[in-house]
Parts: C-alpha cells; structure tokens; sequence
C-alpha cells in the first residue's frame, strides 16, 4: 500500500505530471536521454517558480485592494486583477483537494481529444499557443470541479470541452484571419477569439474595410510598451497612487501608516508595492515560460504526425504586422472601453477588475485588427472599445457570480479569469448546471 | 551555435519562431541551440544570432550578436532565408 499511496501522491501533484508529460514528449521526439532530463526537470522547476511568483503577486495586491478598501469607504466595491495565468498558476500551485492535478491531466487528455477532433472533422487546425493550452485546461477543470465531480469525471468533461473548444476556435475565426493575412495558411490560436469576433461583426456595421487603418500614418512612440516590465510597473504604479491618494484622502498620512504600511512612508510603500506586484508577474512568467518551453514543441511534433496539413492556429502577435496601426488603435480605445466599463461596474457596485495593459495591448490590439479586416479605421476603433468593455463586464460577471467555483478559496485570492473563450463557455456550463440545481 | 528568438513574452511569438527554426535546422542539417527569450530579461543572456520581429529594432540597438529582423513573422521562407544567410556568414 505505500506504493500506491506514492504513485498516488505523485500523480497528483501538478509539477509531477507536468513533467511527465514533458518527458513523455521527448521520449517521444527520439531526445538524448540527457535532453529528456534536462527538459523533464525544467518543466518541473517552471511549475514551482510559478508558485513563488504567485505568492510575490498575491502578497502585493492585498495594500492595493486595501487603498481603495479604505479610499472608498461608502463604494461597497471589491477590485481585483484579471490575469489568466494568475488564476490558474495559483489554483494549480495551491492544489487544494487535486484541482492542480486535474488542470495537468486536463491539459494532456483534452489535446488529445483537440487532435483527434481535428483530424475526424474537416475542421483540420492544431492549436500551439503553449500558455493558452494550458490556460484553457486549467479553466475547464476548474469548471467542472466546481460542480463538486471526482477527478476521473472532472479530468473527461474538461477534457472533451476543451478539445473541441481547440479545434473550433480556430474554425470560427478563420474568415477573418483570411481576411487579415490574405492567406489561408495561419489560423489564430488565443482565448480571445469570442471578442475579436465581436469586434469583427461591430466593424461591419460601421465602416468599409477600404478605409483601413494602415492607411493613416502614426509615430512609433509606443514602441517602449512591448517591453512587459515597463508597461506592468506604469499600470500599476497609476493604479496604486490612485488608491494610495484616495486612502490618503480618507484618513490622512497618520492613519495609512498605523493600518496599511505598518509605519512606513506612505510614498515609498505605494512605490514598493506596485513594483513588487510586476516583479511577481515577471517571476511567474518565467515559470510559465520554463512550463511550456517542453511541452509545446512536444504536442507540435506529434499532431503534425497525426494530421498532416493541418493549419497552425498560433499566439495573437502572428497578427500584429499586418496591421500595426490598428494595434495601436486598439490599445488607446481599449483603455478607454476598461476605465468606461470600470465606472459604470463601480457605480452598480459589482466587483471591479484593475486595469491591464496586457489586455489593452494584447487583446484590445488584436480585437482591432479584427474589426479593421471588416470595418477599417472605425471598425479597429470600434473593435478594441468593444473588447475592453464587453469583456470587463464578463470578467466581472464571472468573478461575482463565481461561475468557476470559489477561486479565492483554491488559492487564486483577488484574481479572476480574463479570456471570453473561457469565461463564454464557462458562464453557459454554469447556468445550465444551476438549472439543474449543481 | 546559439540561436535566441525575442518577444514581449517569451513564450508566444518567440516560441513560434523557435519551433520554425529548429524546423529549419533539421532540414538543413545544421546542430544549433535554440532558445525563446523574452524582452525584459533577455539582456543578461548571450546568442550568436537573435532573431525578432522588425518593430523591435529599437530594443536590439547595442546587442552583440547577429541580429535578424523578421517583417513576416508566419512566412517561412523569409525567416528561412534570413537564417541561413546569418548561418552562413558566421560559420
């Protein structure tokens, strides 16, 4: 019996499977037995500087929520940040009750589903975005836990909703990526797709691809924000002095350093806090990054083995030359749709997610150059509004409603999910479920 | 030889272009490293050659190492090309 119980507490330790699946991968790429260590201990390692970074960010975001706890005391509002990886970085790290070992399953039972679904239908796409992969795994399986299922139960229904949300994701967006690339060769492979297609359909209805975007001419002084650590630490240190000021206003220097600071100066802590908050992120990147490194390779090797042909349905950016004035559009109207759907959440008292420049720029930039391919310059305008604004009221939705179960009470405190290809199918399970009394 | 590909992230485009690459190299039959790098950490690393999108020149400036820009970054036969030629003039 203390065999199994150790094979038992090894499958369901999330960085195990993780690695596993990693090494299962090499194994399979005919690696040297010393690249199959190196990249099965890689894998693993990713799994635990997740975990560090999660509690560096978790830790950080405590003083922000606080400031605006106290800065605005008669709001009744909750803030919280929205960050996928987040999520389920923290609730595969915490693995309360296996839901981590379940999300590492997932993530290796629903590509395979994803493979073979693609390879029956005629809809012949494999998905290789490795962060998206594994964003959407952990999604599902959190889903489905929720409903209180054992893990076999949870792993198979997340499975076969996230394998064919792989293949039919690309297959929905694939008009517009004709349109958008002029070719019929990529597919487009993000948990955005639902907002982009959005932004598609809006654009149509209020201008004509003619006049697009990338006829107008602007300067590139945008440039600095691709860099990760300098737009998270200029978001954050906006948002924390906001919060700090507020906090200041209602009880002054003396009372944010007896309940907040724990004494110290008010500006050096706001300053800390915000810095610290982007320096979990770019630690939990690196784990994402070290996770995923193995694994993607892996899966792109055997699904081109199993469907030959088959389009690659890749990250947002593969997007980004073709229209990079659109880009920009929809990072300045994609701001503006987050503060927009920001106040009016405020004002009806549902929790309000932070702003986020990686949704701007990423999510907003790519729901632009979707609604310029069908409505030009207005269309890209229309299109990165859109994404910020719907989806912040999604983002909301799914976090007041806890339609992905109790986050806060698996580990990911403050933190929700921001891709709709989650949230979309996620808030229609859940209601289905609730009416039948899950 | 070490081959480094660049993007914001490290993991999405850089990964893609990574996974092309060693595509690339086994056709070709050439023995290289390659590694996906991100922006904000990418300057403590070293490469031979690193290859990124074009709108990220500013970033590359003072880098010693060979840099390629990609303007397409699905078109194989650019990156291909590009690739080969840093390939060649190195070795």
């Amino acid at each position: 019996m203390a065999i199994f119980d150790t094979i038992l507490s090894l499958i369901t330790l999330p960085a195990i499977v993780l690695g596993f699946i990693a090494m299962v991968g090499l194994l399979l790429q005919k690696k040297t037995a010393g690249d199959v260590f190196k990249g099965t201990l890689k894998t693993i390692l990713g799994q635990l500087i997740l975990g560090i970074g999660i509690t560096a960010l978790i830790n950080a975001l405590t003083p922000i929520q606080q400031f605006f706890e106290y800065g605005i005391p008669s709001g009744g509002f909750e803030t919280f940040v929205t960050y996928d990886e987040a999520v389920v970085g923290a609730v595969q790290n915490t693995n309360l009750m296996n839901v981590g070992a379940e999300i590492a399953w997932t993530m290796l039972f629903g590509y395979i589903v994803h493979v073979l679904v693609s390879r029956v239908t005629k809809y012949r796409y494999i998905y290789l975005t490795g962060h998206m992969i594994w964003v959407h795994a952990g999604a599902f399986a959190i889903l489905f836990h929720s409903f209180g299922f054992s893990t076999p139960v949870v792993v198979a229904l997340a499975s076969v909703l996230d394998g064919f949300y792989m293949t039919f994701a690309p297959a929905l967006a694939q008009p517009i990526m004709r349109k958008i690339t002029g070719s019929d060769e990529i597919a487009f492979g993000h948990g955005q797709t639902l907002l982009n297609m959005l932004g598609a359909w809006a654009g149509k209805l209020v201008g004509k691809p003619e006049d697009s975007s990338e006829n107008v001419k602007i300067k590139e002084s945008f440039n600095f924000l691709r860099d990760m650590s300098v737009s998270i630490s200029l978001i954050m240190l906006l948002v924390a002095f906001i919060g700090a000021g507020l906090a200041l206003g209602q009880i002054g220097t003396t009372g944010f350093a007896e309940n907040i600071s724990g004494g110290q100066n008010w500006i050096v802590f706001t300053l800390l806090t915000a810095l610290n908050f982007t320096a979990g992120v770019l630690v939990l990147l690196q784990g994402v990054r070290m996770l995923i490194a193995e694994i993607t390779p892996a899966f792109k090797g055997i699904a081109e083995k199993l469907i030959p042909g088959a389009k690659p349905a890749l990250d947002c950016p593969v997007i980004y030359p073709y229209a990079p004035n659109a880009l920009i559009f929809g990072l300045i109207s994609g701001t503006i749709g987050q503060v927009a759907s920001m106040v009016i959440l405020a004002l009806i008292g549902w929790p309000v997610p932070l702003p986020s420049m990686i949704a701007a720029f990423f999510a907003s930039g790519a729901g632009a150059i979707f609604g310029n391919a069908t409505g030009g310059r207005k269309g890209a305008w229309l299109g990165g509004f859109l994404w910020s604004f719907v989806g912040w009221f999604l983002i909301s939705f799914a976090y007041k409603f806890q339609v992905f179960g109790d986050l806060s009470g698996l580990g990911a405190v403050g933190l929700g999910f921001t891709v709709p290809d989650a949230i979309v199918p996620g808030i229609v399970i859940w209601g289905i479920a609730k009416i039948f009394g899950f | 030889m070490v081959i480094a590909t660049l993007c914001g992230m490290g993991f999405g485009t850089s990964m893609m272009l990574k996974l092309f690459i060693d595509d690339i190299l086994k056709a070709e039959g050439i023995k290289a490293e390659t590694s996906p790098w991100d922006l904000g950490s990418f300057k403590g690393n070293k490469a031979d050659i690193v290859v990124a999108p074009v709108d990220m020149e500013s970033h590359l400036k003072d880098y010693p190492a060979k840099i390629i820009l990609i303007k397409n970054l699905v078109d194989k036969a650019e990156i291909k090309e590009k690739v080969l030629q840093a390939i060649r003039e190195l070795s």
